[in-house]
């Protein structure tokens, strides 16, 4: 029987037909669209055990309150801590990046020693801390000779680091520029107040913020956001009315009932010029300088010279008065972002005149911890040092470089106002230190690198995240062990000491913590499975309204150049201590940065006076230093006036923020505030040329 | 299924956002990322490179190239300074209850037929046509572009709820179905009817991060859910309802300009009748 033509198509058709009632084929295809989608570089999922742990995460710069979900042990992600009153099961969007950010490409793996520029060699941690040690026997003797930077305000770290410069007979231990040393300094320098201040606006029925971000990167974001949450029930009524004075439309004003533009550096006088009007509707206060605050406010203070200072209109300042004295529970919530007293003690005085000075609602003066670790420097006089102000003047010759910079937590190089000027004054000391987890700009620069474990490795505290209105303490336990070859600072301190014939009284910073939970009256183990420590009650006291400081500090700075700067930070960008985390890219907007050049916003009537239009891409210049960037047209900011963005521009960390956009912190000038004696960049202003 | 005739399902899970609540702070888009092991966007595929023939990678400003399964948009009035006024409005998948994207797929990668109403995708069927993408008229469909690449150890931080998707395939929100899938294990464990899950038993990662309580999820077919009772509610409305997708999502807000925004209205046009 021979094969025709015939045969062959049934033969084949039947085969085809035939092979459709086997499973083959469908297990084949279906095999082999499986197959064309695992390549070996598609990473396999990890099994194991799910739990969530809690900790606290150090990440922004108020600290979250976490559950760190992980997998076999390891983390993996980060969820909010819903028994937890620093959370409530909210989280910000740094720190739910923090597992990634734990094996993020950009951590320091192990003690590294600068060999020449730009180049390191790794060391062991016995060879690292001799050369430490070495370094700091040949500084002792005389103040001024060594410098620790702390950017971790909440912490009982900063104990063991003050009291340890305190034994090497080193006054120099400074906290970052930021909220919590700015308010903590004015609050006790300026208005003689006591304790912590702190806000209670959970309790409040209208919130005044004034240029303070609070819903999205000022103080203790989350608590503020659930505070916000819990008075905006959903689809109701609001139980609060929260008003934003600021110059830009941020992310608060985009949710809060008004938004009353403010000029850059006019906080201050905005608060006075409300202040002049409770005043002229009978309010009073029993501090000791009212007579001086009362004819301060009613002569230089009135509507028409606030709205020439701020831009605020008459009717819209006499509006937000009138808000303010309708409510039963007023609270105004002062922002110091510019550093600065002026700007916090107007508006503190503000809550003073309202009668809601230690008021439900209101400002409150909060008990602190007890010290535990002894010589330890005291909040008083750690808030009062100001690093921006000793940088300024190392840079500029007029105070002598330390011989040794140790910096935690903290980057210098890179957030600091005028940036460029106070990097200089950082790279003329003798040796840096850097201990940070994060190969950022200043850890680049650094002689010697003594890297931190991650926030999730390690033992830490949280001590009423400034903001609060309650005292409140959180315990961090680690989550997982280091995987990189790393030690957590205070322990590599408490090292240190030893070798040096200190004796700090603790071996181990695990210690120090027993202690302080132990002072403050909590339970360890309660703490450490994530319960937060709370206690009412108010450090009673008077305090005054700062008339002697607000006379001369409360005026906007005169004006060097014709475009008034708003800096604007957005948290998912970064904050000064961390960078961009690598999920959090696609979170950021393409008129905030395109490709590799980020955008700074004016409103038309800005764009017009300047030229530009939007994409034009700009030059602006400070005292300091200049940046580029691209034009975007944003009706939310005031005219004259140009809203930059914080948290671009680094020369370090990873491929997720390097080399993106601009650092504007180059742009800020900083100047000494008349009456505080602080620095402050509050109304910096700038150039802006199209290029 | 027809276009036309929508499944019936006793259990919808819906979720509520209030625009007015949210700060646009993107949060909720991080922990979807994490939760559904979306990878970061690196330059460089070092695995898959040859010299002069690979290029680098978009950045991640390029929109058009970004996986944003929950993206939150930034809207404006439109208005002068100072009467301008802006609002954030996260869009996860509309998980539609007519959707447009599931009669476009020839490969049935993409149904509509499980109890509780969720879109599916699945994944190692789906051929990259992208006509499901071209029929969405809510952006909430993704392609991979890219193989994902976690930078080395990064890897180590994956979530172990959802496979990872190759390059060449359409992704989407699904609620994080997971967590669905072990709500309803849970429910079986402790007794309880799966198909009747008490409010809070299931949750998607946005849902659960979100500090400003701004999205609210839930069976929007249960009297007893909280989102049956806001999605009724007189601020409620849905993304361009007038197309009659019937999309699961639903939004609130007080402001009129906002809600004329959500339905794409002329300047000179009538919002329509609100719909249920």
């Amino acid at each position: 029987m021979g094969l025709n033509r015939r045969r062959f198509i049934t033969f084949a058709v039947g085969g085809a037909v035939g092979s459709l009632f086997t499973p083959v084929i469908w297990k084949l295809t279906d095999d082999v669209s499986i197959w064309t989608q695992n390549w070996g570089w598609i990473p396999r999922l990890k099994k194991g055990a799910d739990s969530a742990v809690p900790t606290v995460s150090k990440l922004c710069a108020s600290g979250c309150a976490v559950k760190v979900e992980t997998v076999g042990g390891a983390p993996y992600g980060t969820k909010g801590n819903k028994d937890n009153p620093l959370s409530g099961g909210g989280i910000c969007p740094l720190c739910a990046s923090g597992a990634q950010l734990m094996n993020s490409p950009a951590r320091v793996k192990g003690p590294m020693k600068k060999t020449g520029e730009g180049k390191y060699d790794p060391v062991s941690w016995d060879e690292a801390l001799e050369v430490l040690a070495a370094k700091l026997k040949s500084a002792a003797g005389g103040d001024g000779k060594a410098l620790f930077i702390s950017g971790d305000d909440s912490g009982t770290a900063n104990e063991v680091f003050s009291a340890f410069m305190a034994k090497l007979g080193q006054s120099g231990f400074y906290y970052m520029p930021g909220e919590a040393q700015a308010a903590g300094r004015a609050w006790r320098e300026t208005m003689n107040g006591s304790g912590q201040v702190g806000f209670d606006i959970e309790d409040s029925d209208c919130v005044l913020f004034i240029g303070a971000d609070a819903l999205d990167s000022w103080g203790p974001t989350v608590r503020n956001q659930k505070a916000f949450d819990a008075t905006h029930p959903l689809g109701a009524e609001a139980a609060a009315k929260y008003v934003y004075a600021g110059p830009v439309q941020t992310r608060t004003a985009a949710v809060c009932d008004k938004w009353v533009p403010v000029a850059p550096g006019g906080a201050a006088a905005f608060a006075l010029g409300l202040a002049a009007i409770l005043i002229k509707n009978g309010a009073s206060a029993s501090a000791a300088d009212f007579a001086e605050f009362k004819s301060l406010v009613l002569a230089k203070f009135t509507p028409g010279q606030v709205e020439k200072m701020t831009g605020v209109k008459a009717a819209v300042l006499a509006d937000v008065a009138k808000t303010l004295m309708e409510a039963q529970r007023p609270v105004v919530v002062p922002g110091a972002l510019g550093g600065g007293a002026a700007g916090f003690a107007a508006g503190a005085a503000l809550n003073v005149l309202l009668g809601r000075f230690n008021a439900k609602g209101g400002m409150v003066a909060l008990p602190q911890a007890p010290k535990v670790v002894s010589g330890a420097m005291g909040p008083a006089q750690a808030l009062g040092n100001d690093l921006a102000g000793y940088l300024a003047a190392v840079a500029a010759g007029k105070a002598k470089a330390p011989e040794v910079a140790m910096v935690y937590e903290a980057n210098p190089v890179y957030a600091l106002p005028q940036a460029e000027t106070m990097s200089a004054g950082l790279a003329k000391a003798g040796f840096v230190v850097s201990f940070s987890t994060y190969l950022d700009e200043t850890a680049a620069g650094a002689d010697l690198i003594l890297p931190a474990p991650h926030p999730y490795e390690r033992f830490d505290d949280l001590q009423t995240p400034y903001g609060l209105g309650r005292f409140t303490y959180c315990l961090g336990a680690p989550v997982a062990e280091p995987q990189l070859d790393v030690r957590s600072t205070p322990d590599v301190i408490l090292g240190l000491a030893a070798k040096l014939g200190q004796d700090l009284g603790f071996e181990t910073f695990e210690d120090v913590l027993k202690a302080k939970v132990e002072a403050i009256g909590g339970n360890w183990d309660e703490l450490a499975a994530g319960a937060a420590f709370t206690r009412s009650g108010q450090v009673s006291g008077g305090v005054s309204l700062g008339a002697a400081t607000l006379g001369q500090a409360a005026f906007p700075a005169k004006a060097t150049a014709p475009v008034a700067v708003a800096p604007v930070m957005r948290l998912n960008v970064g904050s000064g201590h961390v960078a961009t985390p690598p999920h959090n890219p696609t979170t950021i907007r393409d008129t905030e940065l395109k490709g590799s050049v980020m955008c700074v916003q004016v409103c038309k009537a800005t764009a017009k006076q300047l030229g530009v239009s939007e994409g034009s891409k700009v030059k602006l210049t400070g005292a300091g230093g200049e940046c580029k960037a691209l034009v975007h047209v944003f009706e939310g900011v005031m005219p004259g006036v140009v809203a930059v963005p914080l948290g671009f521009g680094h020369t370090a960390w990873d491929e997720f923020s390097k080399g993106k956009g601009d650092n504007v912190n180059k742009i800020l000038t900083a100047r000494i505030e008349p009456g505080s004696g602080l620095t402050t960049w509050a109304g910096s202003t700038v150039n802006v040329a199209k290029m | 299924m027809s276009h036309g005739h929508a499944k019936e399902f006793k259990v919808r899970w819906g979720m509520v956002v209030d625009v007015d609540k949210c700060t646009g702070c993107g949060a909720c888009m991080v922990a979807c990322q994490v939760e559904n092991n979306i990878s970061p966007m690196v330059r460089q595929d070092k695995e898959n490179y040859l010299p002069s023939m690979t290029f680098e990678r978009d950045d991640p400003s390029n929109k058009m190239r970004t996986l944003t399964w929950l993206m939150v948009y930034e809207l404006s009035n439109r208005k002068d300074y100072p009467d301008h006024e802006v609002a954030f409005l996260p869009r996860p998948c509309m998980q539609c209850g007519n959707p447009a994207c599931v009669p476009v797929c020839p490969v049935v990668a993409t149904d509509k037929n499980e109890e509780g109403g969720i879109v599916s995708q699945i994944y190692p069927r789906c051929i990259g046509c992208r006509y499901c993408m071209a029929a969405c008229p809510y952006h909430a469909r993704y392609f991979n572009w890219f193989d994902p690449i976690w930078p080395k150890g990064m890897d180590k931080a994956l979530s172990p709820r959802t496979s990872v998707r190759p390059r060449g395939v359409v992704e989407k929100c699904n609620f994080c179905h997971t967590r669905f899938l072990k709500a309803k294990e849970r429910a079986r464990q402790e007794g309880i009817d799966p198909n009747e899950l008490p409010e809070g038993y299931y949750t998607p990662a946005c849902v659960e991060v979100c500090p400003t309580g701004a999205i609210t999820f839930g069976d929007l077919n249960n009297p007893e859910h909280k989102v049956h009772q806001l999605a009724h509610g007189k601020y409620a409305f849905r993304l361009l309802e007038k197309l009659g997708l019937d999309p699961q999502v639903y939004y609130l807000t007080k402001r009129d300009w906002v809600r004329k925004q959500g339905d794409n209205y002329l300047a000179n046009e009538e919002p329509h009748a609100k719909k249920h």
